[in-house]
Parts: C-alpha cells; structure tokens; sequence
C-alpha cells in the first residue's frame, strides 16, 4: 500500500539554511497537515539536539524517522508530544498547537522504556490509554473498557488480556502498547523504536497493523534506530540534529544522504548498504 | 555508642503492659503508621524511591528542630509542619542537585540527606542550656512518648492517606508505570511526585515515635515488597501491602512484650519475615515454587525419556530390563526407578518378570514422542539452518514440547523421514 502524495520533485534536502522550510503540497481534501513541524529547536543546556526542522506529514502517511543515536530522534518525539520547552519554532496538529489536542497523539514507548516488573496486566495497560479523558478523580467506565476490548481485538491480543505483561512475548508486548494508543483513539501515533529487539515475523505483523492503521487515515510517525527496515516506509526523514532529507524513500535514502545523516561513521553505513542491498527481497 | 546500648538497657515491660490505656495508644498509632506506611511504600517500591523514603525520614530532623525553636515545645502540630516543609524541601533539592549538576540521582539523595540530617544535628547542639530535644527517642523510637495527640494525628493522616490514593488511583498509576505518557496526557507528574512526597513525610513523622529514624524506611518498603511478591496487580498489592504493614505493627506490639525488647525493631522484624514467606511462598516468583515447577518438569522429561528408551530397545528386539535403560539414557538407576514407577501408574508400562514392557497406551505415546523428536529434526535443518551433526541434542530437548509436533508436520508440508532418512511414525 502506498499512500504517499507527495510529487518525487519535492524531496527536500536541507541546505543548511536556518529558515529553510519543507515546501509540501496540502492533501488531497485541502487540509491542513496532520503534523506540522517549523523551524523547530531544542536545546538541553548548551547542546542544541535539534536545529530549524520543518517537515509536514499528512493523515494516512506513515513515516519513517531514522538517524544515529543522538540524532535527536526520541527528543522530536518529545517535542511532538509537547513534553519538553522549544527554543525556537512552533509544531501544530491540523493547525491547533498540541496544548489544545492532547487526545490526538498517542505515543508507544521503546521496549526498555518500559518496567515489566511493574504489576499491571495486558488490560490494565490498554485501559490506560482512556485515562486522559477520565480527569483526575474519574474511573474508567463501561464504555472505556470496551474501547480497551476492541483494541485488544484489533491487535489481536484478546485471549492475553488477564496476563501480566512479563508474561508476554517481545511483539506481543509491542501489541499490547500499540493496543493502547488505538484505545486512546488517538488519530497521530508516534511509535519510538517498535522494531528494536523484535524478531522478523513480530516485524511484519507490526508493518501489517501500521499499514492498516495509516489506511484508516491515522497518522504515523515511526522511530528507527535500525537501518534494515528503511525500505518498507513510504517516506523517510533522515535526521541527524537537522532534517537531512526528508521525502518518498526511494529519493530520500541515498549514499550520500546516510553518509551525511551518519557523518561518516563507515561502520554504520556498511551495515546500512548491505541491509538495503540484500534485505527483503525474500519477505 | 554506649547512649545506644542504655537505650537498649532500659526495662520496656513497665510501659508496655497489654491492653492498659498507654497500650491501646501506642498499638493503635502503630498501626495506622503500619498501613499508611505500607499503601505508600507500593509507589516508593513501584517508583524505585527507596532511598528517598530513607532520606526523607533523615531529613526531617532539622524540621523538627526548627519547629522545636520556634513553638517551644514537642507539640504535634508544629513538629508536623515542620516535618513536612523539610519533606518537601528534601524532594525538592535532590531534584535541584540532580537537575544542576552532574552528579546522578542516587547520589544527590546522599548529598542532601546527609547535609539535612547533620544541620539538624547542630541546630539541636545549639538549642539554649535547659532545653530538652531527646535525639535519642527521634534515632530509635520511643513509644512512651506516643502521647493522645499523636494518636488523633495518625487517624487523620492514615484514612486521609488512602482517600487520596483511592481518588487519584489511575492517575498515580499511570504516572508511576508511564510517566512519558501520563505527561502527554496532561497529568501533571511533577505534582504527583510532590504529593507522594509530602504524604510521605507526614505518614514518617508519625512513624518517628514508634520505629525511629534508622527503622521506619523498613516499615515503608518491606511490606510493599512483600505484596509485591504475590500479586500482579496494583490495587491488591495496595490492600496487601497496608495489612502487611497492620500487622507488622500489632505483632511487632506483642514480640516485644514477650521479648522484652523495643518495638520499632521488633515491628521490623515481623515485616521482614512477612516478607521472607512471600519471597518463598509467593505462586510466580517463589523460590518453593519454582523449586516445584523445575522438579516436576525434569520428572516428566525422565520418564518421557524412559518411555522412549523401552520403545527404542523393543524396536531394537533387545530385552528391556531396567539395567538396558539405564544404559541408553542419561539418568540414574534412582531416576529410573521413579520414572518406571510413575509410568506403571499411568499404565504405559509393565513388569514381566525382570523385564519392562509397554502397553498399548504406553506404545502410542512413545511413538508420538519420537514422532516429535524427528519432525523436530527436520524442523531445525530446513528451516533454523542447524547442522546434521547439532541437531540430535537439541530434539532431545524440544520433543518434550510435543504439542507443536503437528504445527511442524503442517509447515513442513507432512515429511516422510527426517534428516537421517529415518521414517517419521505417525500415530
């Protein structure tokens, strides 16, 4: 499935101007982009972790964020998330900053992220999706649980629903949070290294949810630390500090794209090659 | 030291005679301190604030003094204000230490409680000649001291501890397990984490009469480590870890009757071997478990072992005695007796005289073991890539898991023989 709308004549690859914009046509019904990032930096301390970086994302597009470690992946999140003050810039969801639409974005924590220990099961999880709008001395009501049923239903994972979630395998548990952010009824998803430590047949179920996902025309923005899974996007932001280039993957992701993102790190960009080169053309 | 051991010195039975007024007072005060402190200790366990529960209960030292200095006297109000605004202080610097400097978390809790603890320590030298500020009753408990004030202040603090906990229940939990995402939401973690915080002062200058500085951290994180163990939810862990703490106090109350010990320590003690059951006892964790779980599995696995040898050696046309299998298994004579003995009792086997034979039952499921342990075989060559040679060992193992035999003759698309050229049975 692809969705992608944007003309291959517009990827965009930074000039390493300050007030350099990502010129991308509206979609297809005239609306405002889903995600809208301008001129964003951040800065903890005196290290700037993100510099200028505009892109925009419309509904039903899944992108993928990729960048070395550091590149200020995790932070841009953040950022979208409205978790952390901004130096500069503005980022805005179908044009109302993220203040005013905190129900919208749904976020899935890296796998490490996560304490396994900690005494929730599966449906306890998923419930917490609905406790944004519960206020503060709500208590989640039938309707709520069942939003968190259908959820669990849409990932599969309904026969675990009583377990504990150490109990559960690595793409069960990323399942599980996914199942969250849909119970959330979030319509932007931000995904923060779903693919991390997961083995190829977990990897594929999670593309087949997030492509089913993006054609119901939520929005996906997917966190990438791994270079092997880039083709599968259909747009790619390479990131490092600044938006390196950002457009349809196939123009997006060249040599001299990744030498730029990974600066040089020859290690990385041999792996990344020979991922790209041989990956995937048996799946 | 020597203040330390008169301490201990001292003839506790004179005020500790059960169920007199004085009794009443300092058991029921314990025990509200016991299920504040065990509701609250489940966020300090769950948060992995352990040492902030310890250097609160340090750091409220100079808060006592200072409410001391300023009231005069040892009234509840006062050094409970006090208690809290040094709490809260507390939290607030370790924050501010960590958040402006390099050094780490744990040790910005070391820093500042410390510096706290050793301020009160001076304030109190520097109290005026007269003055009686009793440090050793704040370091070590002193229950004579629980006077009617205490008590009336622990049934305000104990029940308004666990209203709020039932009232922000998901917001707490969701800030405690995901506090990225409570965040997103809107919670505001950082007020949780103050309220936490200063609940938890106020429930430790309670506990201060009662344990002492040194102890009281024990009665805040050993009975929410005891529930822990045995159960996988939060809201039973609540309830668990607040009775664990109850009668942690009433029983400790009783020890130190019978032993003619101090409380705060004896109360400590019933909670830490609370806490040794649970780690033994508990159904997921346990050590006895386990220890169960692993026995009974090698059981199954020797007689499963067992069974397939005496269909090998019939398939072989060799007589089967025990002796024979001792021989083609890696077991014990001891271990082969019991496997024997557990397959006569599912009727898989049969003893003719000195030799062992399998029934029909037995025949089927052994035919279904090996069955497994071939389409494993064939399994870890075609499709995990195992060499020939590696493969035998490992089918050994993975047989046992014979209820996916049938998902691998599937995906296999039913094999004929496996990776020996040996016929694969089908029963």
């Amino acid at each position: 499935m692809k969705t992608t709308i944007i003309d291959p004549q517009t990827v965009v690859e930074s000039k390493d101007q300050l007030d350099y914009r990502a010129e991308l046509p509206p979609d297809e019904s005239g609306n405002m982009a889903a995600v809208s990032v301008r001129g964003l930096t951040v800065s903890y301390g005196e290290r700037p972790v993100l510099r200028s970086v505009s892109f925009d994302v419309n509904s039903g597009q899944i992108v993928g964020v990729v960048g070395p470690n550091g590149a200020g992946k995790s932070t841009l999140l953040r950022a979208i998330l409205g978790l952390i003050p901004l130096d500069a810039g503005s980022i805005t969801l179908s044009g109302k900053p993220i203040s005013q639409c905190r129900n919208r974005v749904a976020y899935v924590p890296q796998t490490e992220a996560v304490d396994w220990d900690f005494p929730v099961t599966v449906q306890d999880v998923v419930l917490m999706g609905r406790y944004g709008r519960l206020g503060l001395f709500g208590r989640p009501k039938h309707a709520d649980r069942s939003a968190a049923e259908e959820a669990l239903e849409l990932v599969g994972m309904t026969e675990y629903a009583h377990r504990h979630i150490r109990q559960l395998s690595g793409g069960q548990q990323q399942r599980v949070f996914l199942a969250r952010a849909l119970c959330q009824d979030a319509d932007i998803l931000l995904l923060d290294e779903p693919f991390a430590g997961v083995d190829a047949a977990t990897e594929q179920t999670i593309f087949n949810l997030i492509t089913k996902l993006a054609a119901q025309g939520k929005t996906l923005i997917v966190v990438n630390h791994d270079l092997s899974v880039l083709d599968r996007f259909d747009i790619i932001l390479l990131l490092n500090q600044q938006v390196v280039a950002f457009g349809p993957t196939n123009q997006a992701v060249n040599d001299r794209n990744l030498h730029r993102t990974y600066g040089g790190r020859l290690t990385l960009l041999d792996r990344a090659d020979s991922a790209l080169r041989d990956n995937r053309g048996d799946s | 030291m020597t203040g330390v051991l008169a301490q201990l010195e001292f003839d506790w039975s004179q005020w500790s005679v059960p169920f007199a007024a004085q009794w009443w007072q300092e058991t029921t005060c314990s025990v509200l301190v016991g299920i504040a402190c065990g509701v609250l200790g489940c966020y300090v366990v769950l948060r992995r604030m352990a040492l902030i529960g310890d250097a609160l209960s340090h750091a409220v030292l100079p808060g006592v003094v200072i409410a001391f200095l300023i009231t005069g006297n040892t009234g509840i109000g006062g050094l409970f204000f006090g208690a809290l605004l040094a709490g809260l202080v507390t939290a607030g610097l370790i924050k501010l230490v960590s958040q402006f400097s390099r050094t780490k978390e744990d040790s910005a809790i070391g820093i500042v409680f410390t510096a706290l603890f050793a301020l009160g320590i001076v304030l109190i030298s520097s109290l005026p000649r007269g003055t009686h500020f009793d440090l050793k009753c704040f370091l070590f408990g002193d229950p004579l001291a629980v006077g009617t004030d205490d008590l009336i202040m622990m049934a305000i603090i104990a029940p308004m501890v666990i209203a709020i906990v039932v009232l922000l229940y998901h917001p707490l939990k969701l800030a405690s397990f995901d506090p990225v995402v409570a965040a997103a939401m809107g919670i505001s973690v950082t007020a949780l984490h103050y309220l936490l915080m200063g609940m938890l002062s106020a429930t430790v200058v309670a506990g201060l009469k009662t344990t002492g500085v040194i102890l009281v951290v024990a009665m805040v994180i050993t009975p929410a480590s005891a529930a822990y163990q045995l159960t996988n939810r939060l809201a039973p862990m609540l309830v668990l870890a607040g009775l664990f703490g109850a009668v942690s106090a009433a029983m400790g109350m009783a020890l130190a009757f019978v032993t003619n010990s101090p409380t705060g320590p004896a109360m400590v003690l019933v909670a830490t071997s609370i806490f040794a059951g649970a780690m033994i006892l508990s159904p997921s964790e346990g050590v006895l478990f386990r220890m169960l779980r692993r026995h009974q599995i090698k059981l199954h696995i020797a007689s499963e072992d067992v069974l397939k040898a005496v269909y090998r050696l019939a398939e072989a046309r060799v007589a089967c005695t025990v002796g024979a299998i001792v021989n083609r298994v890696e077991l014990s004579l001891t271990s082969v007796n019991v496997a024997l003995k557990t397959l006569t009792n599912e009727a898989c086997v049969e003893m003719h005289s000195r030799e062992v034979r399998l029934t029909p039952d037995g025949k089927q499921r052994a035919i279904g073991l090996v069955r497994a342990h071939r389409l494993w075989e064939s399994y870890l060559v075609e499709e995990a890539g195992i060499g020939l040679d590696a493969i035998h060992t490992e089918a050994e193992r993975l047989e046992h898991a014979h209820h996916l035999a049938e998902e691998i003759d599937k995906k296999l698309g039913h094999p004929q023989r496996d990776p020996h050229g040996t016929i694969i049975p089908t029963n």
